[in-house]
């Protein structure tokens, strides 16, 4: 195929687009990191950045963030998709509702998780209006909180959708024949889906979890809006590098933009190495 | 990629100032040997290009129509106003003509404080020694400390003050009916109203600028930092500060286990009555809030009986700028009671003047004794009584890191 040449010319402009948008935006981040372009070439940047611990204390949350938003996305992703494969009345209805979120952007979904968890949202004002607490500091801390749940509530509620579409549509391709074979000898339901539908779907449930990790462990919006003070997730604090009006600044959040890629690109490739 | 479009873009209109800036005035030791009338009338049917931040719809028109508008009709002077995104763009334009040595720059004036006024007065690029020659420089009070220093760099003659902002706190009346007067004040009141006090975590502006008042306030005064960064002063005055601040933690919103990270963020929760402070450094914008529903009526503004971090803003003109005898006259023109006062009108732009009134005309005096102000909003002469000058850039970034790396981790 390579050989003939066509595959390469038909797909040229796409492969186009991402070598100069993303190879080329990664290749000048880069450079920025080792302050090239600034005079020289050198590690300070690399080595500030590496012997901060605020750089490690970010790392440990965002990867919390990740870890924890991708678990829990997948689970009830999984879940969801299992029950919304049945044929059942109003089916329709039930899968449209639970795929309306995935047109809604992060920072819409992170503020209306605000206006729904923060200490004086809407659920803390239902319990102040039921005398359950006397002022917004008796609601508890679930946004700009210490373990993220309001970072993580939002990637989980906008990533369960994304995750379960994806399971459906991998198992509609499967069909309802390798369970039925199971059955058909002998599998009670139950072992039928454990021993036939999980590990088919594995790896469509690896890739669809690799997207959501990197996602939620590189993006900014949403721990910008609901994350605390400090800590902040890495993503944030390389963009107070890259906002600092001391331009010194600017190639430490080249590096933390570069460290962000890195550890993303490994623990996902640890993933899908894993499954084979 | 930023930096290389602002370079074409000076390039482009280096080209151009080029073609224009054949009036001769540029000659500068001639122009301080002349009396103002024949200053005035060097300028006549000339130009001036001013180079100003372009982001506020209210601030352009003010610029291009009514001071452009009377520079028209009264000196025959076109006003070209050269929109930025950011203030360091015209200094490197300055910079580049200076150093490949065109005497004629195409830049006659930029609107300018802080780092960059101390850029451009370091690498001498700015043109000092003339302000004495406008004759609306009498109605500044260039003895007060905050208009005699910009962000801590001593202006010298080298740039004429435009307009003032200063910071101010808030409280709700109905809520809290004598907030804290002071630093100490607030301290002692923040740690008798637990979790009802914190301020946004530098590196947000704001809470930057509340950080420096304590500082300032250990510092014994406004007056201890003035000038250049001082290591030893700044390790002393440091390490009293942190102590107090993360002694205060536990009084602090979510006992100070975390800071809200930006002043929007504040704001909203003095707008829920998470908090019952709130501080800005556009007291106007309390006003606002009021007017937009976001505070209630009973918001109110107010300063400190030791005093709040006021900045200035300036106009500067570069040492080879092509037309200085029509940024004069432009400069002069500013500066006037009838152009402060039209400034400070709410409507056209709300800001407080660097003139004292009672040197002005009577109508000036009546006018700005008429300017209606919000309820919500402390006055400026309330507020001006007591104004702290702005620390200098290395002693602002110290603060910051050291807040960051002590007391906010």
């Amino acid at each position: 195929m390579i050989g003939r040449g066509h595959p390469w010319l038909s797909l040229a402009p796409a492969l186009g687009v991402t070598a100069v948008l993303f190879g080329g935006g990664l290749v000048l981040g880069l450079m920025g990191s080792f302050g090239m372009g600034r005079g020289g070439f050198t590690f300070d940047a690399w080595s500030a950045v590496l012997s901060e611990g605020r750089v490690w204390r970010s790392l440990g949350l965002s990867l919390w963030i990740a870890f924890a938003s991708t678990a829990l996305a997948c689970v009830i992703g999984l879940g969801a998709a299992l029950l919304l494969r049945r044929r059942f009345p109003g089916q329709g209805l039930a899968r449209l509702l639970f795929q309306i979120n995935l047109t809604i952007p992060h920072a819409v979904g992170a503020l209306g998780i605000l206006w729904l968890l923060s200490q004086s949202g809407f659920l803390a004002r239902l319990s102040a209006g039921t005398g359950l607490i006397d002022g917004p500091a008796g609601f508890p801390a679930l946004t700009q909180d210490r373990y993220a749940i309001g970072i993580i509530a939002h990637y989980v509620w906008k990533e369960v959708p994304f995750i379960g579409l994806i399971l459906l549509a991998n198992m509609q391709s499967l069909g309802d024949d390798p369970e039925a074979a199971a059955r058909s000898l002998g599998a009670s339901p139950f072992a039928a889906m454990r021993l036939v539908l999980l590990p088919l779907l594995r790896p469509a449930l690896i890739r669809a979890g690799a997207i959501v990790f990197a996602f939620s462990f590189g993006a900014w919006e949403v721990p910008v809006l609901l994350g605390q003070s400090a800590p902040t997730a890495l993503p944030v604090l390389a963009w107070q590098r890259f906002t600092d009006p001391d331009l010194a600044a600017r190639p430490e959040a080249m590096a933390l933009a570069m460290l962000i890629a890195l550890v993303s690109a490994l623990l996902i490739r640890a993933a899908f190495a894993g499954r084979s | 990629m930023v930096r290389m479009m602002a370079g074409l873009g000076g390039a482009l209109i280096l080209a151009g100032g080029m073609a224009h800036a054949q009036d001769g005035t540029s000659d500068t030791e001639a122009l301080l040997g002349q009396s103002w009338d024949e200053i005035v009338e060097a300028a006549r049917g000339g130009e001036v290009n001013v180079f100003m931040w372009g982001g506020a719809d209210n601030i352009n028109a003010y610029v291009s129509d009514y001071i452009g508008g009377l520079l028209e009709e009264d000196y025959g002077i076109t006003l070209n106003r050269v929109p930025l995104t950011d203030t360091a763009e015209a200094v490197n334009i300055v910079l580049g003509e200076v150093e490949a040595g065109a005497k004629a720059g195409a830049v006659d004036m930029i609107w300018i404080n802080g780092e960059n006024f101390r850029t451009m007065k370091q690498g001498d690029l700015a043109w000092c020694g003339y302000v004495d020659k406008l004759p609306n420089a009498a109605l500044v009070n260039f003895d007060n400390p905050a208009i005699a220093n910009d962000f801590g760099t001593p202006v010298e003659g080298c740039e004429v003050p435009w307009s003032r902002v200063q910071f101010a706190f808030a409280h709700d009346t109905a809520r809290t009916d004598a907030p804290p007067r002071s630093i100490p004040e607030l301290l002692g009141w923040a740690e008798a109203n637990p979790g009802r006090f914190t301020y946004p975590a530098p590196p947000d502006f704001t809470g930057a600028a509340f950080v420096r008042h304590v500082f300032t306030h250990f510092a014994g005064g406004a007056d201890a930092l003035i000038g250049p960064f001082d290591q030893a002063r700044f390790d002393e005055v440091a390490a009293e500060t942190w102590q107090i601040l993360n002694d205060l933690e536990p009084s602090l919103w979510r006992e100070g286990a975390t800071y809200p990270t930006s002043i929007t963020q504040l704001q909203q929760m003095f707008a829920n009555q998470e908090v019952d402070l709130f501080f800005t450094y556009d007291p106007a914008e309390v006003g606002t809030a009021v007017v937009n529903g976001i505070f209630p009526e009973t918001a109110q503004s107010y300063g400190l009986t030791d005093g709040t971090l006021a900045n200035t803003n300036y106009m500067v003109i570069p040492v080879n700028a092509a037309n200085k005898a029509a940024a004069m006259v432009t400069q002069n023109l500013l500066l006037s009671g009838e152009a402060q006062l039209e400034k400070a009108q709410p409507d056209v732009w709300g800001a407080a003047t660097v003139i004292e009134p009672d040197r002005a005309s009577q109508e000036v005096q009546a006018g700005f004794a008429a300017l209606e102000r919000h309820p919500s909003v402390v006055s400026i002469e309330e507020l001006g009584q007591a104004a702290l000058p702005e620390l200098q850039a290395d002693w602002t970034s110290a603060i910051e890191d050291g807040w960051i790396a002590n007391v906010g981790n």
